[in-house]
């Protein structure tokens, strides 16, 4: 555990790599738009916009929580009590993720990924020992199902993947897709008819992807200060390629920092 | 005749469950709300064979799974938030023991609306064109799948969507805050599912953090959600989702949610398990010591303990409700 800091001492400690993402993240939402979070460090990311640069964001759990901010520290779910004891309405599930996210009401919405590949599209499933094949094979690692990022991945207008980037996380193509981001690319999305628009950025801890208008492939957008191109291509597992336009995301000002550790009051993003 | 519903939970369990049930326990939320309390009686009981629907696992399934007493699954969310995966509901995935069917949060909520509505399917927008839709651990062959989300053709647009299965579980468990003793309830905290689940199941139990007068639902009508004429059965049980919360009631036990999912991680630490948090554990009284009564008071002091300020004096007393329960038994031995 670390030890209890000072405010001064706090405001002196450098930004670690999931502070960039969940800032970097932060800064893909908008002032007064309505926003779903997954649990973790996407509501961190969520609930830090609305402290720095996005107060009328319009913010809500998958189960129907709405008009609250956390108390004591990252909820442990988005049903927890941390998220629970200041909301101004309670509903459930049909509401949230179907009459406000399946309508296409919902503006953007923040999701993880075990695994997600060049196509946006994540596995948070399993892990299987190459491809499954034409009969459902058990996993060798189970992992968490779809949960509400299928609905979110299916409904809301865009949608923001958080992952931390490494090798294994980044694959040509995922072994099981739980939430589909634009399938075999191009327009293979358009035939189901989905409302929400797809993923338009994976923002990680090296930097930021975004999908190539055409063939929805995502491409390097940008890197962070601490990364290079070069890191983050080897930290991909397929050949990604670089916008001619690569640019270095601005690293966090003081003014986001402060925000994101005021509603990141536990350190969740400051641990190994 | 006896008015009310009230009977103990040993009584609930052998009374509506048996081997192979298709059973569904609400509110099924990982952290939250969930009749975990139900799941432990169902081992005492020695269950098994169960077809579990669950919203999202909680660690009542991930108990029961991980005891080696659910052969089906069907779940949205499997894992445990932010205390990460379901590791007895993950080993018996692994091992096979358990084929656990994939679906999404909003697909588990929309299958138990068309069970409550009696629709022969419900129209799928989502879960389509990914693996949920063509892999099925219920039929593996099947691929892509074919039964388990069809196509089928949107009669208006001409557009091809997907089929949900409606559900209709023969039993649910649904943990609310508070019942009254005909079996009208109030849930504080998102009701997940719960309303759609108490019309889509055959019979309906109620395992209630608290008991509370009639004169409080007289009071607000409108939070009753579930009223007494779909339900069979009234459970009185506080701590009913312990280890997870109960907006009003109590927070989440963090030290043993982790320690739990950790013993659940084997096949000996789940025994140890059963043997110290399951097995012998005869009444609410034994319930409560084995939570600690420390642990029971510093759960109790949350900062949602708000929420329940407008029911309060409708409330009735631990030794209130068992004068009632006392009054059913004797009757049924008259």
């Amino acid at each position: 555990m670390n030890a209890p800091q000072t405010a001064t001492q706090l405001e002196q400690q450098p930004y670690t790599r999931q502070e960039m993402m969940a800032i970097a993240t932060g800064r893909e939402l908008h002032d007064g738009e309505l926003a779903i979070f997954g649990v973790g460090l996407s509501m961190l990311a969520g609930y830090f916009a609305q402290a720095h640069h996005a107060p009328r964001l319009r913010s809500m759990t998958e189960g129907g929580v709405y008009g609250a901010t956390p108390v004591g520290g990252l909820p442990w779910g988005i049903e927890c009590n941390r998220i629970s004891a200041n909301a101004t309405s309670f509903t459930n599930a049909i509401d949230a993720l179907g009459f406000l996210v399946a309508s296409g009401r919902c503006d953007v919405g923040i999701i993880g990924a075990a695994q997600v590949d060049k196509f946006g599209n994540v596995n948070t499933t399993g892990i299987w020992d190459g491809d499954i094949g034409a009969t459902y094979r058990l996993p060798k690692t189970r992992l968490t199902g779809a949960g509400g990022a299928n609905d979110i991945a299916c409904g809301a207008g865009r949608v923001v993947i958080m992952v931390t980037h490494e090798p294994k996380r980044f694959a040509d193509k995922v072994s099981y897709i739980s939430s589909p981001g634009y399938l075999d690319g191009g327009n293979a999305r358009e035939q189901y008819g989905f409302v929400g628009g797809g993923p338009s950025a994976i923002v990680t801890t090296l930097g930021i992807l975004r999908p190539d208008p055409v063939s929805k492939e995502f491409i390097l957008d940008a890197y962070y200060a601490f990364s290079s191109v070069e890191e983050i291509r080897s930290a991909t597992g397929w050949d990604l390629k670089v916008s001619p336009n690569v640019r270095v995301v601005p690293e966090p000002t003081p003014e986001e920092l402060a925000a994101l550790r005021r509603v990141d009051e536990t350190g969740a993003l400051r641990k190994a | 005749m006896s008015s009310h519903k009230l009977i103990t939970l040993a009584e609930a369990v052998r009374r509506y469950t048996r081997d192979g049930i298709q059973y569904a326990s609400g509110a099924a939320l990982p952290v939250g709300s969930d009749a975990v309390v139900f799941g432990r009686e169902l081992l005492r009981q020695g269950r098994r064979d169960l077809h579990a629907i669950f919203h999202c696992n909680t660690q009542q399934l991930n108990l029961l799974a991980g005891a080696g007493a659910v052969a089906k699954a069907e779940c949205g969310f499997s894992g445990l938030e932010v205390f990460g995966f379901a590791n007895g509901l993950r080993r018996a995935v692994e091992t096979g023991q358990t084929a656990l069917e994939d679906y999404s949060n909003l697909a588990m909520a929309l299958r138990l609306l068309g069970g409550a509505l009696n629709w022969p399917f419900v129209p799928a927008t989502v879960n389509i064109g990914s693996d949920i839709q063509h892999r099925s651990a219920f039929a593996p062959d099947d691929y892509p799948a074919k039964a388990k989300i069809p196509t089928v053709t949107d009669p208006f647009s001409g557009r091809e969507i997907g089929a949900f299965s409606p559900l209709k579980p023969e039993v649910a468990a649904i943990h609310v805050s508070l019942a009254d003793p005909l079996g009208n309830a109030i849930m504080l905290g998102t009701e997940w599912s719960r309303f759609e689940l108490s019309r889509a199941a055959e019979k309906v139990v109620l395992i209630a953090d608290a008991i509370v007068d009639t004169a409080c639902m007289r009071q607000y009508p409108n939070l009753v959600r579930i009223p007494d004429v779909v339900v069979e059965a009234v459970v009185y049980h506080p701590f009913a989702a312990w280890p997870q919360s109960s907006p009003g009631f109590y927070d989440a036990d963090e030290a043993h949610m982790k320690f739990m999912n950790k013993s659940l991680s084997t096949v000996e630490g789940t025994a140890d398990y059963v043997r110290d948090h399951v097995t012998g554990i005869a009444d609410v009284d034994a319930y409560l010591d084995n939570i600690g009564r420390d642990k029971v008071a510093e759960l109790s002091d949350t900062a949602t303990a708000f929420l329940l300020d407008p029911f309060r004096q409708w409330i009735k007393t631990p030794g209130e409700v068992a004068e009632l329960l006392a009054a059913s038994t004797e009757e049924a031995a008259a």
